[in-house]
């Protein structure tokens, strides 16, 4: 993300000002129907390569194709070692379950003897419910799903559950392009919905987010630095053609629905007259593998799913024979395979045959499924479209280790080749040949030397870049906005109230309005109670607003994805996400003027008052992971890079800013996970135990994940001795601790 | 439009952020654009008037007419300009403003018309563009320790492909304390001061062990923000100093309170101020409605100006005073006027405009611009100028498509002195 050097940006600048007109968009001769990859590599050349790669003797298979690979580019350099097991521990739970091990956790890891110990904590993860609630923001981020929009609220809980039950890739993607219906009460339509069922906006989005390829600019012109004509990308957005988007005024209901006529026509506006402009027939411009070759990767996938259809029509079958309900019968096949196998596909399956049988009464009624966009939808996501699987390959790729092979992650394209076209080939068939599921790829990154590579240090800067460029060394990745965030709640204890009841009882004035006695009527007053409730935010036990100003930057409110879904299935007309929304602070304002601008016209006196007001400041904060998204524009999650997921082709940007800083030196966040609760560990290890040695390792071991040294321990013990109590030092000591950038880095 | 018109992309903006601890000024690298006159303005101040503030109950009054409304038409301090009843002290400072009568705007949606007449870009689906602040902050240098950019009691558009740099800085209500500015409460400076000197040699040693250069710009950032709170600048955002006197002549009220800051703050230094305010979608008793909106904003919109005006800021401040859209002339069944894009009024003052004119008209009803029909980005371009910034520079999108600041817009003749 940030590797976009200032060069190549200089190299761009000075070919526009020399005004190369090889690069004309409209002097270009017309191409008809170009094709961007040709057919893959030579099977057999690439079959001989990975029997090669087989006989080397360290690291995963993967392992072998990359270091084969890198010997065929020449790189002799020497790769960083993999790193010891507290640096993996803290590294693989920050990728995989958003936040950092507790020191319990690390304890176990330690002392767990088994060899593959690596591998078994992964696959724990990898089952954990966290693992699920970490991967829906990458896929929200990936689908630029906003829970404010159209039905938004829905898709997000739609993939948090299909990433639960295991949905494959291709899956989730197909129903993504194809469905129709209502905002909310059908998730996936929120996908059409985002982008307003634009066809050519839509032309350009699932190319980008399914396969990785930018054609949004031959929308006006043939691609000026690509293979892309006007005419491949008006072909391809005439999938989208019959689609619209309607907004019922009456209800209020937002769908979206086919049409007989298209409306992307072709030639473009302007160029022809508007009777001589006609329907453009849909065709998809990217290069497949022949219908005639079946390489191996296809082969297995073709096996995998022919047995998944077999299980489900056996399952099917059942329910037919017993002439029970069909949801029933899967429910108690489920229970019962899962005890007889105890196996995860198991679920994932029926779950699949569940929704399916579901999904034929919804659609048979309501909405009529686009056929075009079915068509679209089977060519984009199969096994023979190459740029489906190696784009999301490439983007959990550039997620777990740092750098994408094909850099940026969106731009697939015979100017931008991948540095590792057979490594990314290797991983994205079995990607394939796993059926598409996220877990094994996950899995096969994380177990590789390639993601447990030490960082390096003290090269010259170019000379770190290759190594990290050939994926010889981690590249240092600053933590996902929201890994810290729960990171912090974690390190912190925060998840839950770390203080006794009543232990920190505080007073604050607050400037308050209230009717003034003898105008209005009372039900005036009762509409600014409920506001002043909006405002709080926060348990009963605390008003956020009073307590903590500014607290609203930090915390936010949690989407129920189950009770979304379940909105959705009812299908209701609105799911309500409004009610889930953070409140910044400027629409709480926003809010009060208008409040008093009603009360203006009702002809009701305010008058501003202090009013004092008692709470317990003993605060707990729930995951970022399951906040409504994108959170507020000030929230701490967007300040540290979550993006407002509107503009395609936007990451996040990690780059240091003051607003970071000030969020993290003076927020409230940082502050309460400092302090020492008393129902913490660390407050029996210096009250109770009087262990200070212990202490200091307690607060690195919670925080840094790691021992600290001899010299380490002397200077916390200065830190903490300029305080006169021992707790204040010990907070004091935290707050630099999580202030840090050994904090947000990963190891 | 071809590809190749680059400037810089965001990435690589940010960049040259980086670049900038290596010696490179990252303005050095952005300030690419340019203008042939000198910029008359230094400063804005924006006030949007959110919800579509009615024209002809403000600063298009179409007296006698059945569309004329409840409000009558005043004098004013320029001979032939008349204005609404509700603004009598902004009407003896008439001759420092400016008066775009001819607007002729496209979207009745609120969501829209905001859109439009805060970027001049009409909305799409898959990209943001700048708000015009930050086009502002973008080009202009941020002068001493506050942020260029600053939205009083309200949400400003954001800064999108220009990136991070330019986002407004946020205060709730002004006056209001930004509680991010000070240490937590029950940490004592001394200590907070100690808290951060360790830290900093924690982050040195960790530098120290990479060559990471984001590690680096972390403390950068922590400087940045450190020199922010320590900064006697912040003064600008408290009221705690403002002589009752002068509270109660702006009116003592969140937007006469938000002036105040604006006028301190843009002597501070501070580039574009927005100051937000809602309460103008008035479908229903516009009247009464609007007659109190004109008590809030009349006494402290004539203060600013003239405050400004003594102090010789106003000749490079520029005052704008916009909303999405203007309303209906007829009067409708609930007392109310309805949206009505096809023609408002934007006010203007100081940053080097001509005082005491009037730019185009609306017919006698109010319904359609009559003389010189304005289009929204011809506003903005307009801001441009008196700026010295270049509407048509052009700025990257992450899928590397070039933008003008501002779309094809040229500035207002006859605005400018």
């Amino acid at each position: 993300m940030k590797r976009w050097s200032i060069l190549s940006a200089s190299v761009c600048l000075s070919l526009g000002v020399l005004g190369l007109s090889v690069f004309d968009a409209h002097a270009k001769p017309p191409v008809a129907q170009k094709k961007v990859e040709k057919a893959p590599v030579d099977p057999k050349a690439e079959a001989a390569f990975r029997e090669q790669a087989k006989k080397l003797t360290s690291g995963t298979e993967l392992d072998k194709v990359l270091a084969l690979e890198n010997t065929e580019r020449g790189i002799k350099a020497d790769a960083m070692p993999v790193v010891d097991n507290l640096t993996f521990l803290r590294r693989v739970y920050c990728d995989l379950v958003g936040r950092i091990p507790t020191n319990e956790e690390a304890v176990a890891f330690e002392a767990d003897q088994s060899p593959a110990k690596r591998n078994e904590i992964i696959d724990r993860l990898i089952a954990d419910e966290r693992f699920v609630d970490r991967w829906t923001v990458f896929y929200a981020d990936m689908f630029r799903l906003r829970a404010q929009a159209d039905g938004g609220g829905a898709a997000l809980a739609w993939v948090h559950q299909a990433i639960a039950d295991g949905m494959p890739h291709d899956e989730m993607s197909r129903r993504l392009i194809t469905t129709n219906g209502k905002a909310g009460a059908a998730p996936e339509v929120a996908f059409v919905l985002g982008d307003n069922a634009d066809p050519m906006i839509l032309a350009g989005v699932t190319s980008q987010v399914f396969m990785g390829v930018r054609i949004s600019c031959a929308q006006c012109h043939d691609h000026p630095f690509d293979v892309w004509t006007q005419e491949n990308f008006y072909g391809f957005a005439a999938y989208f053609g019959k689609t619209q988007r309607i907004e019922n005024q009456f209800t209020r209901t937002i769908y979206a629905k086919e049409n007989e006529r298209s409306t992307v026509l072709w030639p473009p506006e302007g160029k022809a007259k508007p009777d001589e402009r006609k329907p453009m027939k849909p065709s998809f411009p990217f290069d497949t593998v022949a219908a005639n070759e079946t390489p191996e990767y296809i082969a297995r996938f073709n096996a995998l799913r022919a047995k998944q259809k077999a299980e489900r029509e056996a399952l099917l079958a059942k329910a037919g024979e017993k002439g029970s309900d069909v949801d029933d019968l899967l429910a108690d096949a489920s229970e019962n395979e899962q005890k007889a196998k105890g196996k995860k596909q198991d679920d994932a399956i029926t779950k699949q045959a569940k929704q399916d049988a579901k999904d034929l009464n919804i659609k048979a009624g309501l909405y009529v499924t686009s056929e075009w966009r079915t068509q679209l939808a089977e060519l984009v996501t199969s096994p023979r479209n190459r740029f489906f699987a190696k784009n999301l390959v490439n983007r959990v790729w550039a997620d777990l280790v740092g750098r994408g092979i094909v850099d940026p992650i969106d731009d697939f394209s015979d100017n931008n080749p991948p540095s590792h076209p057979k490594t990314l080939d290797y991983i994205a068939d079995e990607f394939v040949a796993s059926g598409y599921d996220l877990r094994t790829l996950v899995r096969l990154i994380v177990s590789s030397q390639v993601y447990q590579r030490a960082h390096v240090y003290g090269l010259a800067e170019q000379d770190q870049q290759d190594l990290e460029k050939s994926f010889l060394a981690t590249p240092m990745r600053r933590m996902l906005s929201e890994t810290l965030y729960d990171s912090i709640i974690t390190a912190g204890h925060l998840f839950d109230v770390k203080h006794s009841p009543g232990k920190n009882m505080k007073t604050t004035w607050k400037l308050s309005q209230m009717v003034k006695p003898g105008t209005g009527r009372p039900g005036l007053a009762l509409t600014a109670m409920k506001f002043e409730q909006k405002m709080a935010m926060n348990g009963p036990e605390m008003d956020r607003e009073e307590a903590a100003p500014g607290l609203d930057l930090e915390k936010g409110i949690e989407i129920n994805f189950g009770k979304v879904l379940a909105n959705a299935k009812k299908e209701e007309s609105k799911v309500e996400v409004e009610e889930m929304r953070v409140m910044s602070k400027e629409e709480i304002e926003a809010e009060r003027m208008r409040a008093q601008m009603q009360t203006q016209r009702r002809g009701v006196d305010y008058i501003d008052r202090y009013v004092k007001a008692t709470f317990d400041d003993n605060p707990k904060f729930g995951s970022s992971l399951r906040m409504s998204s994108p959170a507020a524009p000030e929230h701490f999650l967007r300040v540290f890079g979550q993006t407002d997921r509107e503009i395609l082709g936007e990451t996040r940007d990690h780059a240091p800013n003051m607003r970071q800083a000030l969020m993290m030196l003076n927020g409230q966040l940082i502050h309460e996970a400092s302090r020492v609760g008393e129902f913490e560990p660390m407050h029996a290890v210096l009250a109770e135990q009087k262990n200070l040695d212990g202490a200091i390792k307690l607060a690195y071991r919670e925080i840094l994940t790691r021992e600290p040294t001899a010299d380490e321990i002397r200077e916390a013990k200065t830190i903490i001795a300029a305080q006169k109590d021992q707790f204040d030092g010990m907070a004091d000591f935290r707050w630099i601790l999580l202030n840090c950038n050994e904090f947000r880095f990963l190891p | 439009m071809g590809c190749l018109d680059y400037q810089m992309n965001r990435r690589a903006v940010l960049q040259a952020s980086l670049a900038s601890i290596l010696g490179f000024s990252m303005r050095d690298l952005v300030a690419l654009g340019g203008t042939d006159h000198t910029p008359t303005a230094e400063h804005v101040i924006f006030f949007w008037n959110g919800g579509g503030m009615s024209h002809i109950d403000t600063f298009d009054p179409k007296p006698g007419r059945p569309t004329g409304g409840e409000f009558d038409a005043i004098d004013t301090s320029v001979s032939g300009i008349k204005i609404s009843q509700i603004f009598p002290e902004v009407a003896k400072v008439m001759e420092h403003c400016a008066l775009v009568r001819s607007i002729a705007g496209v979207n009745g949606d609120h969501g829209r018309g905001t859109y439009q007449l805060q970027t001049s870009y009409n909305q799409t689906a898959n990209l943001l563009h700048p708000g015009f602040g930050s086009v502002v902050t973008s080009e202009k240098k941020q002068l001493g320790d506050l942020p260029a950019y600053v939205t009083i009691s309200g949400r400003a558009p954001k800064a999108s492909y220009l990136g991070q740099k330019c986002e407004a800085y946020f205060i709730g209500g002004p006056g209001e304390k930004d509680p991010y500015l000070s240490f937590p409460e029950g940490i004592a400076a001394a200590r907070g001061n100690q808290r951060l000197e360790v830290l900093e040699k924690f982050n040195g040693r960790f530098a120290e062990k990479s060559s990471n250069k984001e590690l680096k710009s972390t403390q950068t950032s922590i400087d940045e923000a450190l020199t922010l709170m320590r900064s006697p600048a912040l003064a600008a955002f408290e009221l705690d100093k403002v002589p009752t006197s002068q509270l109660n002549r702006y009116g003592d009220t969140p937007f006469g309170r938000g002036c105040l800051v604006a006028r301190q703050l843009v002597e501070t230094g501070v580039r574009f101020v927005q100051v937000n305010r809602g309460g103008f979608d008035t479908h229903m008793n516009n009247f009464p409605a609007m007659e109190a909106h004109g008590e809030i904003m009349d006494p402290a919109l004539a203060s600013l100006i003239a405050d400004l005006a003594e102090s010789g800021m106003l000749k490079k401040t520029l005052i704008v005073m916009l909303s999405e859209f203007g309303r209906t002339p007829k009067i409708n069944k609930d007392s109310g006027r309805d949206h009505w894009p096809n023609v408002f009024t934007c006010f203007m003052a100081g940053g080097g405009i001509k005082g005491g004119t009037v730019i185009g008209s609306s017919d006698e009803d109010g319904y359609e611009p009559k003389d010189n029909p304005v289009k929204v980005s011809n506003l903005h371009a307009s801001f441009c100028h008196a700026l010295g910034i270049d509407p048509d520079k052009k700025v990257m999108t992450p899928l590397q498509r070039p933008f003008k600041l501002v779309e094809d817009g040229t500035p207002i003749k006859g605005l400018f002195a």
